[in-house]
């Protein structure tokens, strides 16, 4: 379980609240408390990793509104719903806007324990993705433009000879070159050197 | 049956040639009567005429009869002329005419003559029915007769019946769907407490499987389950108070506690729609007369269609607000403001008139049986739309209510 991963919990009712701060504590896992949607809104903060739990039903803004704002603001915890009895078309809908998943009040506890750990790791498999991408972009902004008309070549699997011509290089420069970018890249074979050209060419693509 | 006395000065005075607008003096009105032709056209006349008609004498005899008189019970002319009145009155009213008449005539006081009344005529089969008498008076030559108009009140007094027996199915039909749609909201309401239980004790039971557990921790969550299960309990109190068999009598209640009553109910329903629902009561209200659950039965009526007209607002929009105060003319006025898209004008008066409705799951009888409870308790009930958007829906009840 990551250590830094806290249960964000959504519920107007002050003793579901409590009940559920209480119950994540048994088992070791930080919870922070908000008795409606605008007041996690209003905490919110991007580094925030873990998963939200949030009541459906709540005066004020409603357990989908938040989800719909919290898409706005691009955060990616995953979010499951509480629901009580007849809330199912809504739950089912609030899937489809990509809830991580819902469960109906009553609920057993370990129940919604399962889909809390579920929900977290997902949201830190999230997180390691997304910081290997940053990190491998990083790496690829040291690279000199010659090394990336070489890195581009290599990973369209052309032989030294090819890219040497193509680039009206020596093939004794090009070694040279794609030796840079492999220990630039932190690379350690052809393979992992095409798996993060591949994890670039996503990030410039989403950004465009 | 209630019927007044005029207040002018006439009542004791003694009846004098021309001085009620009943009398009809001699010779003004019939001055052709003595010719043949003159007597064809006031037979005609009577005969024409829908209301049975009657003359009768200074003892009470029947000397003329018009036909609707005679259809209307079922005697010929012949069996009637010559007959007391009392022949075709209900026992009851037989001997209270026999009163008003011989009454009147010796101290002036009216009691049926000029004024019209509603009475029980009999007819020939023995059966009862009513009607609307009204009973004139001539003099000429010293003779008195009296002129009574009888107009059949069966069909008016069935409709009426109807009416009041539909409305009353009405009122149970919608009571009971209010109560079906707040089933699922009270569902959601006793819920709340059960699954706060439900997760305090598993968390408890984790905790002391934990060795380093805290008791002070356990004890606190002991004492939160103690108190989820008296709010389960509540909820269920709650409903079944709303649902005991309706009182049938007005009793004296302040509308704070009127409104506090349903104020659980209420707030479920707004808070089903996510709606922030505020009441602003003055704790200063005096006490009204009212039938408790028909009053509650109007707030919820006008929470409902509020919560309605403002379900797809955006969350900054969707409130209710309800308050209650005395108006300048003493009056208790209790509002319900709604920030929905108000009502166009063009359906005010449409929207009061039973099945009037613009929702697909509507029956259009919220505002019909709620305007007829407030009239019926001496109050008014209407909306006006308010400048910033939404409508009012008001009504006041009488804070001194009329004997
Ligand atoms: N607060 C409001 N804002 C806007 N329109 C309203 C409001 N209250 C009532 N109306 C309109 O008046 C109509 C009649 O209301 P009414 O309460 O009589 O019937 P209903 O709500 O449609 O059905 P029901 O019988 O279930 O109450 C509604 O359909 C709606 O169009
Ligand atoms: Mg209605």
């Amino acid at each position: 379980m990551n250590e830094l991963s806290t249960v964000f919990v959504v519920d107007d009712d002050q003793a579901v609240r409590d009940s559920l701060g209480l119950l994540l504590k048994s088992v070791g896992i930080n919870s922070r408390l908000f008795d409606s949607a605008q007041a996690l809104i209003d905490a919110y903060d991007p580094d925030w990793r873990g998963c939200v739990v949030l009541d459906i039903r709540m005066p004020g803004m409603s357990g989908m509104e938040l989800q719909q704002q919290l898409i706005e603001l691009h955060c990616a915890l995953p979010v499951i719903f509480i629901t009580g009895h007849g809330d199912v078309p809504m739950a089912v809908d609030a899937m489809q806007k990509g809830a991580f998943d819902f469960i109906q009040k009553p609920f057993r506890d370990q129940e919604l324990l399962d889909r809390i750990n579920q929900a977290i790791n997902l949201d830190a498999a999230q997180r390691s993705e997304e910081e290997q991408q940053r990190a491998v972009g990083e790496r690829y902004e040291t690279l000199t433009p010659r090394e990336r008309e070489v890195m581009e070549c290599v990973v369209r699997g052309l032989a030294n000879k090819v890219i040497a011509m193509d680039l009206e290089l020596s093939q004794r420069t090009v070694e040279i070159h794609r030796a840079r970018v492999m220990e630039k890249m932190h690379a350690r074979s052809l393979a992992e050197l095409v798996r993060m050209s591949l994890m670039i060419e996503g990030t410039a693509g989403s950004r465009a | 049956m209630v019927w007044a006395t005029r207040k002018s000065g006439t009542d004791t005075r003694s009846p004098a040639l021309g001085e009620h607008p009943a009398t009809v003096p001699a010779g003004a009105s019939n001055a052709g009567l003595d010719s043949e032709l003159g007597a064809a056209e006031f037979d005609a006349l009577l005969n024409a005429a829908i209301d049975g008609i009657m003359v009768i004498d200074e003892q009470g005899l029947i000397v003329r009869v018009n036909r609707s008189a005679e259809s209307m019970l079922g005697y010929s002319a012949e069996q009637l002329l010559g007959r007391s009145l009392n022949m075709i009155m209900s026992d009851e009213d037989a001997g209270r005419h026999d009163n008003y008449v011989g009454q009147y005539l010796r101290t002036g006081r009216r009691r049926i003559i000029g004024i019209g009344r509603e009475v029980l005529a009999r007819r020939k089969d023995g059966s009862v029915f009513p009607v609307s008498l009204s009973v004139g008076e001539v003099r000429l030559k010293g003779e008195i007769r009296f002129v009574g108009l009888m107009r059949d009140l069966t069909a008016e007094k069935q409709a009426e019946e109807e009416a009041l027996h539909h409305r009353e199915e009405m009122m149970h039909v919608s009571r009971l769907t209010t109560m079906g749609e707040m089933a699922a909201a009270m569902a959601h309401e006793i819920n709340q407490p059960l699954s706060a239980i439900a997760t305090y004790t598993a968390a408890c039971l984790r905790l002391i499987a934990r060795d380093e557990s805290n008791i002070t921790e356990v004890v606190s969550a002991l004492e939160s389950i103690n108190a989820q299960a008296h709010r389960a309990g509540e909820v269920i109190r709650r409903i079944r108070s709303f649902t005991r068999s309706r009182e049938l009598s007005r009793r004296p209640v302040t509308i704070t506690s009127l409104i506090e009553e349903i104020r659980p109910l209420a707030e479920l329903d707004a808070k089903a729609s996510s709606i922030r629902l505020d009441f602003s009561l003055d704790p200063s209200l005096p006490e009204i007369v009212a039938d408790v659950v028909q009053i509650q039965q109007v707030v919820l009526n006008l929470i409902r269609n509020g919560v309605d007209a403002i379900r797809e607002s955006p969350a900054e929009r969707r409130k209710l607000l309800l308050e209650a105060t005395v108006g300048t003319d003493s009056q208790l006025r209790i509002a319900i403001t709604d920030q929905g898209p108000g009502i166009d004008e063009s359906l005010r008066d449409r929207l009061f008139t039973p099945f009037f409705t613009t929702k697909s799951t509507g029956m259009g009888m919220g505002l019909a049986i709620s305007r007829s409870i407030i009239t019926a308790h001496g109050g008014t009930l209407d909306f006006r739309n308010n400048v910033d958007g939404g409508a009012t829906f008001w009504f006041t009840l009488p804070i001194h209510p009329e004997e």
